[in-house]
């Protein structure tokens, strides 16, 4: 399993335990974390799945991929780490990842 | 599948005592919020009707619309029902993108989804406003109109302009989509009109691709059209589906955006301070769009059941027919507090959001186009069209399909463009 820390904006904290193989957004939203909406299921359409990746894990994580940067631009509070949860996938060596939640993913 | 519900004994969904609903009748479509209303008093998610079972509950929507793999667009029980089954209609309809089986789909969906994104949205902005300014500059002068009537050039004259289409077909093809758009209404006196718009439809689709193979447009003059045939290339897709992809996209983005952007000045007529707003507000017209998609836009989903699904203790059988109301959703007593009151500064929960453009993967691919081009379209109306008010009656379209008011008679006092518009 892989731990990932959840940050929302006002502060609260959820810690889970995700399957490897599972997007990042799965995960999130097989463990009830809220804020991760994710209207079209992961497809990469929606844009609701944002998250921050803490700085120290960006580059294990990566930067988002060509389809995802454009899909990112619907949002007008862009940060340096966000990528859609949809498009990153758990494994063990993101075990311990933090991320933190915008305030809204609309 | 089973979905919620463990305690209770399981029934068969032809076992229960629906309320039925007369979702064909005139008296439905003007205010269906009311039926369903009703209904929830027999049974709290479902009822029936001649065309189906339909799911109003917003939760319910979420539950198993979100449940792609459970699910299949119900496109061909439509053409079977009005008994379309092999007319260039009925093969389109059963074929478009979202009629495709899951791999298919997902295949087509991929190649193009690079050309619907936010980004692409955001760069066809100038255009948008360019295209509602000219039109503006024509309609603005009269000092009353029928807004509907307006509105209903708008979305196609911005898609004629993203695939390059000869601007002199546009009054054809408008009456040709908006035969289309009543398509789903399922009246089967409606099927002869509706072969003769797909085939004026059809017709005008394959020789634009034909002419756009033939003299490309290259560099900063290549426009959507030759984005989407150059992706068709490098994805091997066939031209069938290409030519079906461009036919979908003005039957998918005609009288979603034009319904839409109808019952939203409906609303604003109401809430002049709001709509004052809008001239000078150009963000604050997202939120007001964005509540009006919530308390109205003009789609009902239809789906089959992929295989027996079990939802709330009641068995829904393989193959049956069920409509998704989204149009309505965001009017759920449940779901949100003070339904029917238009607030654009209402907090939105993350778990209660309007679920206008579906959910899943048949999510609208074009939701990002239509939403900038509504918010560019509200701005500029709202700073051309003062004082808007209601100047007459007006009625609904079928609620079946795409939904939406039927004609708009207001008056207002024209104004100018400002410098910078």
């Amino acid at each position: 399993m892989v731990s990932v820390r959840f940050v929302q904006a006002n502060g609260d904290e959820r810690t889970i335990d995700g399957e490897a193989g599972l997007t990042l957004m799965e995960a999130a939203q097989n463990n009830g974390v809220p804020g991760i909406v994710a209207d079209c299921g992961g497809n990469c359409s929606c844009g609701t799945c944002r998250v921050f990746v803490a700085a120290e894990w960006f580059g294990k994580v990566g930067g988002p991929n060509e389809l995802e940067l454009e899909m990112l631009e619907m949002h007008a509070d862009r940060r340096d780490g966000e990528r859609l949860s949809c498009q990153v996938t758990l494994s063990d060596e993101l075990d311990g990842l933090t991320v933190s939640l915008p305030r809204s993913q609309f | 599948m089973r979905l919620r519900g463990e305690t209770e004994p399981m029934r068969n969904l032809a076992e229960l005592d629906l309320p039925h609903l007369p979702v064909e009748d005139a008296a439905f479509a003007a205010d269906p919020v009311s039926f369903f209303r009703k209904a929830k008093e027999s049974n709290p998610w479902i009822a029936g009707s001649n065309l189906g079972y339909w799911i109003h509950d917003y939760q319910a929507i979420k539950d198993l619309l979100s449940k792609d793999d459970k699910l299949r667009p119900a496109y061909d029980g439509i053409v079977q029902m009005l008994g379309a089954h092999g007319t260039p209609w009925g093969r389109f309809t059963e074929e478009q993108l979202i009629s495709l089986p899951p791999e298919q789909h997902a295949m087509l969906r991929t190649t193009f989804a690079k050309k619907f994104t936010p980004r692409f949205a955001n760069q066809l902005r100038p255009m948008m406003q360019e295209t509602i300014k000219r039109m503006l500059d024509e309609w603005a002068p009269k000092g009353a109109f029928d807004f509907e009537e307006f509105a209903s050039s708008f979305p196609i004259t911005v898609m004629f302009t993203l695939v390059g289409a000869p601007v002199e077909e546009i009054e054809g093809i408008r009456k040709s989509l908006e035969t289309l758009g009543l398509a789903f209404s399922m009246d089967p006196n409606r099927v002869p009109e509706i072969h003769a718009a797909y085939d004026r439809l059809e017709k005008l689709v394959q020789r634009i691709i034909a002419e756009r193979r033939a003299d490309p447009r290259r560099g900063d003059k290549a426009d959507l059209l030759d984005l989407l045939i150059d992706t068709s290339e490098e994805g091997n897709v066939p031209e069938r589906q290409l030519e079906d992809l461009v036919i979908f996209f003005f039957v998918a983005g005609y009288d979603t955006s034009k319904n839409v952007l109808t019952y939203t000045i409906r609303l604003l007529l109401d809430r002049p301070d709001l709509y004052e707003r809008c001239a000078v507000d150009h963000d604050y017209c997202r939120k007001v769009l964005d509540e009006g998609l919530r308390l109205f836009n003009p789609g009902s989903v239809p789906r089959f059941t992929d295989e027996d699904i079990v939802y709330r203790d009641v068995l829904l059988p393989k193959d049956t027919m069920l409509w998704f109301t989204l149009n309505v959703s965001g009017r759920d007593e449940l779901a949100f507090d003070d339904p029917d009151t238009f607030n654009p500064d209402r907090e939105i929960d993350p778990a209660a959001r309007p679920i206008p453009f579906s959910l899943g993967r048949h999510m609208c691919l074009g939701q990002h186009i239509a939403r900038a081009q509504l918010q560019e379209a509200l701005h500029q109306i709202a700073q051309r069209l003062r004082n808007p008010k209601l100047a007459g009656e007006y009625g609904w379209r079928p609620y079946p399909g795409a939904w939406g008011l039927k004609g708009l008679p207001i008056t207002f006092t024209p104004a100018e463009a400002p410098a910078d518009a």
